[in-house]
């Protein structure tokens, strides 16, 4: 048995664990963080998506242990406080999903998306989307929450730009 | 259909793209998948056969029982002493399977034994200290292999590899032939496919010693049938066997078949303290957790030179690998679509089952009818092109016009409405076809391979559950129906109970549209329970997700029992206010008197007199808000071999798709793709949307990418997304979509089916493209999937795919 020491969602989980443990398996069953899921085992469909170090993994590819002192976030700690993030509020607003299993890696890479291109076309999506399978929505509807996402996030960042006192009481 | 203005007190949800907040849980990783759920379990794993056939020998567990950690271990012999075996639906001769192979193995894959174990990876641990002696015996894989003379039988007892044989005609066959111009004859082959749920099957048991009971959690898609499966196969009363299905990561047909591995954990659950769980691994799941059934048809055609088609004459052999429950029935469900959107007068069926030492195959989203519609709508294809008639003509001198409906098929379907004709010029329009046809010359000078092909195809919903069994005699189970609960709380607000299960559908959001407009309120005041309980659900014999039902009998249940609590609430109302019923209405969660100004009270008011206030009840009022209410199909007809119906509801739509081929890597591309729908009444537009794309991302996912490969020993040799390619979103179309809008005149809300259509009219739209934009080549397609190496293949020699 080996001790880890893992940060998720800013919340720090201490465990003694077997050397062959999944870090997916060691999120679900240690960490009781279950909207992490498991959909293919071979690191295909992405279900099991998070961001290490604010970047996209499967944590269906990687060892608990190797994943010692690291910082993760997971679906849950996505919004912290505030009930939604806009991710996920164009999820609903787009129907960008039905059931629901691949939902939280495909919003985990979309964080990852948009924090590299602010306004990604059609063709980046699908292509930033590689690592995720959906087999309920044939992904256009997820494409259009990315899409509504990205503008939301746009006319949010242009609108922090104003100058104080612009925006009309 | 009812009037809608009686069903409904204000129009203001149904019929719009409501958000589906009753699904919020989804999006922030809070939905409780049986996995998830917080309970404390010791673990599960199954030992598969390594053989397609073989003898098994002793099955020695002595080893991994002595492994620390392990608790308890069943081997199929001790299934076979205390459990009957598997029951069958469709085949006619005797064929004994157990949940656990006895005596013989039948696939790679199947179940042979199965450890529970403190953890899942000591469980795996323990498989590999059993020992196991198998005799090989001869494979038998292909359609082909297993009609041999001298091949092997799978089932000794039933004395041949054919289970199912029967042959139904249809209207005056001879006579089409008779009187035709010409015959045209082809044969298809389809392979094994699957639509994959993302979440695999999982399953929680736990067993109660005091009440000799079962509890058991599981992502069963038709638990009315499960149940009753399970019950009867181990033999114990329906009151000791609880099943909760919670969350389910889509189904699409394939959960249908898990039911035979909560009897495998209810025996194990039986050996040990506190629940036990098994969650099915991705290889496991393409191993052993059921394909559609790869087939071979052969089709002929009865032709005018017109190119109205007289009769058709049709022969379905499939291979149903090895499960026996559910073998035989694809060929019957295929006769829902059997002719298609055309009036063709006569029909002849041919319908063989097959065991091979294939997998088990089950009721794969659409069942039968992407084959049926992808050799029927390849057919018309090559009917026009040897008559010299262009594809859309072809189809509009064929079509059943919308003026004959309802219109009976000869077998006995009905479809119920629709415009077939106008559905292909709006998708044509969308599609821009003319325009295509025009360029397509211009880009193969260019040495580019565009072509463009259609589909035009009905979906059928609401399965009327006798007709597989017309080949086998009586029915267990007919027609279709539905129950649901629906109270009153204290506090005023609804909630609702129904009978089935969600796979991912947003049931909740649409019964909370319907009800929120019944009820004159906001769908946010709805409770809606999707979680099935057998202890409290109303469920039947029919309850499941499948089969499109939902919008039907499921829906039909939750109107009928929101109009009895609704009449109720309304007595309670004209009582108090000191009027009568019909001279009340609803507004925003109140009963106001329309005569009387003023006089108003709220939900509220009227849950305090029936739950408290009970002396202020009408005299003959019994206390309480909660109605039961199920509700049947009324168009389902009795089983028989001359007029039956498979399914009850008829969506149609037609897909166009334009695809370039690149002769020398094989891939096809997508130009555009095109769906034109009709499906009645949409309740929630966002829904259906996701439903008809992503049902036809399926389709086309067999039709280019997907396939279970076996090798000539029986090994599949595609067991993980790495070689059993799915679709990703790289390299789909952006599909264009326009829907139109005819009734259904026996559903109560004139719905009819969502959720299968694209997987069936899709498969023959990118074939028929493909064939098009090779035409130059003389390429024709005659199987699935259209992969790179056979594109090359045929383009450079072969000349078919």
């Amino acid at each position: 048995m080996y001790p880890v020491r893992i940060t998720i969602n800013g919340k720090e989980f201490a465990h003694e664990v077997e050397a062959r443990l999944l870090l997916v398996h060691y999120i679900r069953e240690k960490a009781r963080l279950t909207g992490t899921h498991v959909g293919c085992d071979t690191g295909n469909c992405g279900a099991c998506t998070i961001l290490y170090h604010g970047k996209p993994i499967k944590s269906c590819l990687m060892l608990a242990v190797q994943a010692d002192g690291a910082e993760l976030t997971t679906i849950e700690g996505l919004a912290g406080q505030k009930g939604l993030h806009p991710i996920q509020e164009s999820f609903l607003d787009k129907f960008g999903f039905q059931c629901g299993y691949c939902t939280p890696g495909m919003i985990l890479s979309t964080k990852a998306l948009l924090e590299k291109s602010r306004d990604p076309s059609e063709e980046e999506i699908r292509e930033a989307l590689e690592g995720n399978l959906c087999m309920c929505t044939g992904y256009q509807q997820i494409i259009d929450a990315i899409r509504d996402a990205a503008v939301k996030a746009a006319r949010d960042a242009a609108a922090e730009k104003q100058p104080v006192g612009a925006s009309a009481k | 259909m009812m009037k809608l203005d009686e069903i409904f007190a204000t129009r203001k949800w149904v019929g719009n793209p409501v958000r589906r907040d009753h699904d919020i849980r989804f999006v922030k990783g809070e939905g409780e998948y049986v996995d998830d759920l917080p309970i404390e379990c010791t673990h599960v794993a199954i030992l598969r056969s390594i053989h397609a056939h073989a003898r098994l020998g002793k099955v020695d567990t002595s080893k991994a029982e002595a492994m620390p950690g392990v608790l308890a271990v069943l081997t199929g012999e001790e299934v076979a002493r205390v459990c009957k075996p598997v029951p069958p639906r469709a085949i006619t001769k005797p064929a004994t399977q157990y949940v656990l192979a006895s005596g013989k193995v039948r696939y790679v894959g199947e179940p042979v034994a199965a450890v529970v174990a403190e953890s899942r990876y000591v469980a795996e641990d323990a498989l590999e200290q059993i020992e196991v002696e198998y005799e090989p015996l001869r494979p038998v894989v292909e359609i082909q292999d297993a009609l041999k003379e001298d091949s092997p039988l799978i089932f000794e007892e039933a004395g041949s590899n054919i289970l199912m044989q029967d042959t139904l005609q249809h209207g005056d066959v001879a006579k089409a032939f008779r009187e035709a111009d010409l015959t045209i004859r082809e044969s298809f082959k389809m392979h094994r496919y699957s639509s994959t749920p993302l979440e695999n099957w999982v399953i929680i048991a736990k067993y109660d010693k005091p009440s000799d009971s079962y509890t058991v959690w599981a992502n069963d898609q038709q638990h009315g049938r499960s149940i009753v499966n399970i019950c009867n196969m181990m033999g114990i009363p329906n009151s000791r066997f609880r099943l909760i299905v919670p969350d389910a990561g889509g189904g699409f047909g394939i959960k249908l078949a898990l039911w035979p591995y909560i009897v495998i954990l209810c025996l194990l659950a039986k050996k040990v303290d506190g629940p036990i769980k098994w969650v099915q691994t991705r290889r496991e799941h393409l191993l052993a957790g059921t394909h559609a059934p790869d087939c071979e048809v052969e089709v002929e055609f009865a032709l005018k030179k017109d190119g109205k088609i007289l009769g058709l004459k049709f022969k379905d052999i499939d291979n149903d690998g090895s499960f026996i429950h559910t073998a035989g029935i694809y060929g019957m469900i295929k006769f829902a679509t059997l002719v298609g959107a055309y009036g063709i007068p006569a029909t002849e069926a041919e319908m063989l089952s097959v065991v091979t030492n294939k997998g088990p195959t089950v009721q794969n989203r659409g069942v039968g009818k992407p084959t049926m519609i992808f050799v029927l709508e390849r057919m018309v294809d090559i009917a026009a092109k040897q008559l010299g008639i262009n594809p859309v003509e072809i189809r509009m001198r064929n079509f059943v016009q919308p003026q004959q409906m309802p219109y009976t098929t000869p077998s006995g379907e009905i479809y119920e409405s629709g415009d077939y004709p106008e559905c292909l010029r709006r998708a044509l329009n969308l599609m821009g076809y003319e325009d295509y046809k025009r360029k397509q010359e211009e880009w193969r000078k260019q040495g580019r391979y565009v072509g463009v092909g259609m589909s035009a195809s009905i979906e059928p919903g609401t399965s009327n559950l006798g007709y597989y069994y017309t080949a086998r005699g009586t029915p267990e189970y007919m027609g279709n129906a539905e129950g649901a609960i629906v109270g009153i709380d204290y506090d005023g607000n609804p909630n609702v109970m129904i009978g089935s299960v969600d796979e991912g559908q947003g049931h909740a959001t649409t019964i909370a549209q319907v009800v929120a407009d019944m009820l004159a309120i906001h769908p946010d005041l709805v409770t809606v329970h999707t979680r099935l309980d057998s202890l409290v659900s109303p469920f039947l014999g029919h309850s499941g997700c499948y089969s499109n039902r939902f919008n039907d009998v499921d829906l039909g249940a939750v109107i009928m029992a929101t109009k009895k609590i609704r009449d109720k609430m309304l007595r309670i109302a004209a009582h108090a206010l000191q009027t009568e019923p019909g001279d009340l209405k609803l507004k925003d969660g109140t009963i106001y008197s329309v005569s009387g100004r003023g006089k108003t009270i709220p939900f509220k008011e009227i849950a305090a007199l029936a739950y408290k206030k009970v002396l202020l009840l009408p005299a003959d009022e019994e206390p309480g808000l909660k109605e039961i209410a199920y509700y049947k199909s009324a168009m389902a007809k009795l089983p028989s071999k001359t007029d039956f119906n498979v399914q009850i509801t008829h969506s149609n739509s037609v897909h166009v798709a334009a695809v370039e081929v690149d002769t020398e890597t094989g891939l096809v591309k997508f130009l555009k793709y095109v769906i034109v729908h009709d499906c009645g009444n949409q309740l929630n537009p966002g829904i259906v949307e996701g439903m008809v794309i992503g049902s036809t991302v399926h389709g086309i996912g067999a039709v280019l990418l997907e396939e279970f490969v076996y090798n000539e020993d029986g090994q599949l040799v595609t067991t993980s997304f790495m070689d059993y390619m799915k679709p990703v979103a790289a390299g789909l179309p952006h599909f264009e979509s326009g829907h139109m809008v005819s009734p259904c005149p026996y559903t109560l809300l004139g719905t009819k089916s969502v959720g299968e259509g694209g997987a069936i009219g899709s498969l023959a739209a990118v074939a028929n493209a493909v064939e098009d934009a090779l035409s130059p080549f003389g390429v024709r397609v005659k199987s699935l999937p259209i992969t790179p190496e056979k594109v090359v293949r045929a383009v450079k020699d072969t000349k078919v795919i």
